[in-house]
């Protein structure tokens, strides 16, 4: 029982190193890109610097990589992984494909949630002698920041869902876990204790990233 | 600041938003433009204040071109004005004093100067105490103030007002307005205000331009132009507001082919009553009030002459030559 909880234990701290360190890289990776595809938006949909070439390109690029079926993305960069980490296997060499595939998703999500604000807002803000950097650090984030608090959120649950996958191509974490003593050693408890780890994890977090958005509207 | 434009012009595709318009507007002194929706203020208001780009055309403060800067001087230009809108547009991030603050924060102002100054802010437009204040949980009025409080508080020459009550209910309107006029006496501002509502000009704008499709039909002194409007623009306008004002008294649906306007001292004279015994002219009143213009009080009535036509023109002609101001419903 005890080699049971130390094995689903070290398998949780896996899972949820892999999600915190992807959740990272991929909010430094796509908040600038989904910034970079607002501004970059035509001026009836709020953009601040429009420029239609880059704009496509960029959003290109972002569907290309969110259409790829996830599996694939992680054996297409397993170089990747190995060019930067020196290997391709393993929770650390898991981060890269699940922070280059979450990218593109959160570069959507900042880029809806910054379409959301009042465009009168920002253009009080130009109309009173703002930077465009200003603009975007002092206004538009500020003013984003709870459906942000959101779409962090939504990408962590996500990510818990990835790295199960990415678990069972040499990641470690709760889904190597299930499949290999759960479904290959026929031992059902396993799985029900990957599950269970799995379902409170996206609990909790959906919990606290609800508890913290709603403070910030509630401050308002 | 003085405010002079020449020849502004803006087309979108193929509608002509703003057309030739040339203006003058006077430093210090409270100048509206009033149209209908789709006139054409909201893109001259946009071109007045630097945030579009006229296709041709100048627009000058003081001396200087502002209509061509480049961004930077573009950007210091922006930081010398003050502009309120009809939905505040304030930040919902930040509380009433974050708010006021910001224009200051983005020109690099240290932190000890922008409290005080946020504070003689608050202090200024009646919100002492509620700097910590989130925006949402403000009135509308309150929120109008906040929005003055951070246009002024880089101390601008101009400040703009783009329907900046119109959201607001009648009561809220005089006291923003009042506000405002006080600033302006106070600040030595030049403020343009634009609006759809006759009231507003009334009420606080020294001068007034009447755009109609994107051209100037109208402009002239506020208590000239109530006196004795000469586009049909402005007559309708006018009209309205006649309809809706309190001291306007109709008693009578039907008929009222004239409105005789009465300025300043003549509106206490017994002209009516002098004409009528000089020409034998029979009026029958079917309305009539007082409006206050700019402290000046101009006296309508409306009425139909009788009982013929040659003792009606009579009347008219002697009712013009009392200094009376009459105008004839078509």
């Amino acid at each position: 029982m005890s080699r049971m909880f130390d094995i689903v234990f070290s398998s949780t701290i896996e899972t949820l190193e892999m999600v915190f360190f992807s959740t990272v890289f991929s909010v430094i990776i796509g908040l600038p890109l989904g910034i970079i595809l607002q501004i970059t938006d035509t001026e009836e949909h709020g953009g601040l610097k429009p420029s239609p070439v880059i704009n496509s390109i960029l959003s290109r690029i972002v569907n290309i990589f969110r259409s790829f079926p996830f599996i694939i993305l992680i054996i297409l960069l397993m170089p990747l992984s190995r060019l930067i980490l020196g290997t391709a296997i393993g929770t650390e060499a898991t981060i890269v494909p699940l922070s280059i595939a979450a990218a593109p998703f959160v570069a959507r999500i900042v880029e809806s949630a910054l379409k959301e604000i009042d465009p009168g807002v920002i253009q009080a803000a130009r109309a009173m002698g703002s930077t465009n950097t200003q603009i975007i650090v002092k206004v538009m984030i500020p003013e984003a920041m709870p459906s942000l608090v959101s779409g962090v959120t939504l990408t962590i649950i996500n990510l818990i869902g990835y790295s199960a996958m990415a678990g069972a191509l040499g990641g470690g974490g709760l889904g190597d876990l299930a499949i290999r003593y759960g479904y290959q050693r026929f031992n059902p408890s396993y799985m029900v204790a990957a599950v269970v780890v799995i379902l409170v994890m996206v609990e909790l977090i959906q919990v606290v990233g609800n508890k913290i958005s709603n403070h910030l509207i509630a401050k308002r | 600041m003085e405010i002079t434009l020449k020849h502004l012009r803006r087309n979108y595709g193929s509608l002509h938003a703003v057309d030739d318009v040339s203006l003058n507007i006077p430093s210090n002194t409270v100048f509206g433009i009033i149209g209908r929706s789709g006139a054409g203020k909201s893109t001259l208001v946009r071109l007045i204040s630097m945030l579009e780009r006229p296709d041709e055309g100048e627009v000058y403060y003081d001396d200087k071109r502002v209509d061509n800067l480049e961004k930077k001087a573009l950007i210091d230009a922006r930081r010398r004005i003050g502009m309120i809108f009809q939905n505040f547009n304030l930040f919902s991030s930040r509380n009433a004093a974050e708010n006021i603050a910001y224009p200051m924060e983005i020109c690099g102002m240290d932190k000890g100067s922008i409290k005080k100054r946020t504070e003689e802010l608050l202090d200024l437009v009646g919100l002492s105490g509620r700097g910590n204040a989130p925006i949402s949980t403000l009135s509308g009025g309150q929120k109008q103030r906040v929005a003055i409080a951070r246009a002024l508080a880089v101390n601008p020459d101009i400040l703009f007002c783009d329907e900046a009550t119109s959201a607001l209910d009648p009561q809220t309107t005089r006291a923003i307005l009042s506000l405002i006029k006080e600033i302006q006496k106070k600040m030595n501002l030049t403020v343009v205000m634009i609006t759809h509502q006759m009231e507003v000009v009334r009420d606080s704008c020294d001068y007034v331009a009447v755009l109609d499709a994107g051209r100037i039909v109208e402009e002239g002194k506020v208590a000239d132009v109530f006196a004795n409007p000469k586009s049909a623009t402005t007559k309708d306008f006018l009209s309205n507001l006649t309809s809706v004002h309190s001291s306007v008294v109709r008693w009578s649906k039907d008929g009222g082919r004239y409105t005789l306007r009465f300025r300043g001292s003549k509106t206490d004279a017994p002209i009516l009553s002098t004409v009528s015994r000089q020409t034998g002219a029979i009026f029958n009143i079917r309305a009539a009030g007082v409006q206050i213009v700019n402290d000046e009080e101009i006296g309508i009535m409306v009425c139909d002459i009788g009982p013929d036509k040659e003792i009606e023109e009579k009347a008219i002609a002697a009712l013009e030559e009392n200094g009376i101001i009459v105008e004839e419903e078509k």
